[in-house]
């Protein structure tokens, strides 16, 4: 069996000192910033009028009842369901009444879901002007330099992502340089950050990536949802409900189930 | 034990709460007196954690009950400078304090002034919304705590809190329908709830046995008691209470027997049929007489048993054990 | 954690620790053989462990799960109505986790708030109540005493 002989590039240990760790520390000073910034640039919620409240808590109140319809008893179900549809259908519990069956605003004009724009927008920013400022930082000081092997062996695909800007063919693709080192950093993070701010911090990107994959459930309410529309759905789905409840033969459950 | 100030202490008993707040000094000497919200100081100093405004919730609750005001206000101090006075809980708790240091009810007029005044400045404050209710019923007008409480779950139903105070006005009132409408609202939020079932078929039994509920009425509702309790059961093994009200319904309609046996409605439930009776209220007094068994034992495993509940399925038993023969054999 | 398991678990960390022990010495043993026979190169398969230290760590690592797993307490119940009646039953001893402590997330029967309403809480009456009890007790400790 052939051994491949084992490369062997000799480096000033300065090089250790002096890209490794400052790459790591602005990386970790960057997150907690970051962090912060986000803090204080986030806007309370805002407050909701009576109306609205209503409107989002009726229609929960519609699904709570949808999905437990099972602890009533027949009667008390059916006495509900019909409460709900005509109140639903009727259009009792929205907003402005009289704007019903109108397309719904444009999200873009309508002031309030343009300030949820701008939340996302300043979150956005606060990951990507940091990011292009530290990469540009790296780009411009440590391109070129290869800074560490990694103790590990590695197939040749990652040699594009760990030797970004060292551009040469033979090496093993256990050495790195500089910007792969920051890569490392934005991904490994992620825990130090969590023992430094606590668990829902901001500074992690793999968190906000994740949040831009799944959208948040508030959509429900969000801005373009014509809440009529929900409604009408929802005297649907009660109106196919059909009935039964828990109730019915707990007795001979209870008997059957309980020894003593 | 220590009771933990991590839990609500409006369910403890007076001694424990007694023990809470004289606890007091040491919790306010060993917390931080102000927590900044500046993130600058919060990377060096101890990070706050949610536990420690619960805490002082709890402590505050504990003291204004034991009649340690300057331990309360230090807490509401100390809750105001984290939160600012516009916070909806601290307004609450605010009011609060008003309402426990007012000596006659002209002072707890303006109390209930003051709520009126942040509510017409904003009509969906729900902590204060629900303290001038419970003000109203303190100071003896139910009926408009409840219309209050109308309005509230008006906007806002999906609030079991406030349908369960709701129910429990409407029993006060002796509107059983009502009642059991309110709570079967909390169920369907809380569906799993045991002790919202228990309490159902509290009710259901309470508008069966209560003076006035006619022959079908009373069949009705006892049946649906019945099954309140037996889901109870279901959901919550060696539940005393549930077994308690099973036993009770139970007894009840053996004793009725003699009644019209002809079924309701196909919409309602009905009772089940008399051996099956016979053989819940068997299983019902052997796991009674178990549960007292050993919680009067202090076995080890059995001691989470309020005393008073012990005490009265002891009762029940003797009471029975007395009764039964004259009515059975 | 009882006594029993408590030795179980020392003794799989004897016999761990006399296993690394073992390897460490093999070790030392085959790279002084090779320094010594590297004229007669003649070292077949010298470099692999015995097979009685690989089974001993085995063993041993075996004997210290088989401690650890003595030692834990009863696993909660996932169960709803076992839980709930856990809950009923035994109060917050029915929670302690292995410094004998009650759980910290344990709340007791989280649906009591629905009857307790702490949004409701009328602090006249409770203080009234209170102090009543306290007079009631008064009297009734002093006449214990």
């Amino acid at each position: 069996m052939a051994q491949v002989p084992v490369q062997t590039i000799h480096r000033d240990p300065q090089l250790f000192y002096w890209i490794l760790v400052p790459i790591t520390i602005v990386m970790i000073l960057t997150g907690v910033l970051r962090h912060y910034a986000t803090v204080l640039m986030a806007t309370a919620p805002k407050k909701l009028d009576q109306k609205t409240i209503r409107e989002q808590r009726s229609l929960l109140h519609g699904i709570n009842v949808r999905s437990n319809f099972h602890v009533l008893s027949k009667r008390s179900f059916t006495t509900r369901r019909d409460a709900l549809t005509t109140a639903y259908e009727s259009g009792a519990y929205l907003k402005d009444p009289e704007r019903r069956g109108q397309a719904p605003p444009n999200p873009m004009s309508d002031p309030s879901s343009m300030e949820g724009m701008m939340g996302m927008m300043k979150n956005q920013m606060a990951m990507i002007i940091p990011n292009t400022l530290i990469m540009s930082w790296i780009n411009a000081f440590f391109s070129g330099y290869v800074i560490m092997k990694l103790p590990f062996p590695l197939t040749i695909k990652f040699k594009s992502m760990l030797q970004a800007g060292v551009a040469t063919k033979d090496m093993d693709p256990r050495w790195m340089s500089s910007i792969s080192w920051y890569f490392l950093c934005i991904f490994g993070l992620q825990s130090v950050f969590n023992f430094l701010l606590g668990n829902d911090n901001a500074a992690s990107q793999m968190a906000q990536q994740m949040g831009q994959m799944a959208p948040p459930t508030g959509q429900m309410f969000g801005p373009g949802v014509d809440p009529d529309k929900q409604f009408i759905a929802e005297v649907e789905n009660l109106a196919v409900i059909e009935h039964y409840s828990v109730l019915d033969g707990v007795e001979q459950r209870l008997l059957e189930g309980i020894t003593v | 034990m220590a009771p933990s100030l991590l839990h609500p202490p409006s369910q403890l008993s007076h001694a424990a709460a007694l023990q809470l707040s004289q606890q007091a000094p040491a919790v306010l000497r060993s917390s931080p007196s102000t927590v900044s919200a500046s993130p600058l100081s919060a990377l060096f100093s101890a990070s706050e954690s949610p536990e420690l405004w619960t805490k002082y919730e709890n402590l505050l609750l504990s003291c204004l009950r034991t009649g340690d005001e300057r331990a309360a206000h230090q807490c509401l101090e100390r809750l105001v400078a984290r939160f600012g006075n516009d916070n909806e809980r601290v307004m609450a708790f605010k009011g609060l304090l008003k309402e426990a240091d007012a000596e006659n009810n002209g002072q707890l007029e303006l109390v209930l002034k003051e709520y009126d005044q942040i509510l017409s400045d904003n009509d969906t404050n729900i902590p204060i919304t629900k303290r001038r209710i419970a003000l109203l019923r303190s100071l003896g007008r139910v009926s408009d705590a409840a219309s209050s409480l109308v309005r509230l779950l008006e906007f806002s139903p999906t609030d079991a809190e406030a349908w369960s105070e709701l129910a429990e006005i409407y029993l006060t009132q002796g509107l059983y329908a009502q009642a059991i409408y309110a709570l079967e609202e909390v169920l369907i939020l809380a569906p799993n709830a045991w002790n919202i079932h228990a309490r159902l078929g509290e009710m259901q039994y309470m508008a069966a046995t209560a003076s006035g509920a006619g022959a079908g009425p009373y069949r009705k509702y006892l049946a649906e008691a019945l099954k309140r309790f037996a889901r109870s059961i279901e959901l919550c093994d060696d539940y005393l209470r549930g077994y308690y009200g099973l036993k009770l319904v139970t007894s009840e309609v053996l004793g009725d027997s003699a009644g019209s046996t002809k079924q309701n409605g196909a919409d309602e439930f009905s009772l089940p049929d008399p051996a099956t009776i016979e053989r819940l209220n068997e299983l019902a007094t052997a796991k009674l007489s178990e549960i007292v068994r050993h919680a009067a034992a202090r076995d080890p495993g059995w001691c989470g048993y309020d005393e008073l509940e012990v005490a009265a399925a002891r009762e029940l038993l003797t009471k029975d054990a007395s009764a039964l023969p004259g009515v059975v054999r | 954690m009882t006594w029993i398991s408590k030795t179980i678990t020392v003794f799989g960390g004897l016999l761990l620790a006399h296993a690394c022990y073992s390897a460490q010495e093999h070790s030392a043993l085959q790279s002084l053989r090779a320094a010594t026979s590297t004229l007669t190169s003649s070292s077949p398969n010298t470099a692999a462990l015995p097979v009685d230290i690989a089974i001993e760590t085995v063993v041993a690592t075996l004997v210290i799960l088989l401690g650890l797993v003595l030692g834990t307490r009863p696993l909660r119940p996932i169960q709803w109505r076992v839980w709930a009646g856990k809950i009923e039953r035994e109060g917050e001893e029915g929670f302690v986790d292995n410094e004998g402590e009650v759980n910290k997330d344990y709340v007791g029967n989280p649906f009591r708030m629905l009857e307790a309403r702490p949004g409701f809480v009328d602090i006249r009456k409770q203080r009234r109540e209170f102090a009543q009890w306290v007079k009631n007790g008064d009297s009734a400790g002093a006449g214990a005493q």
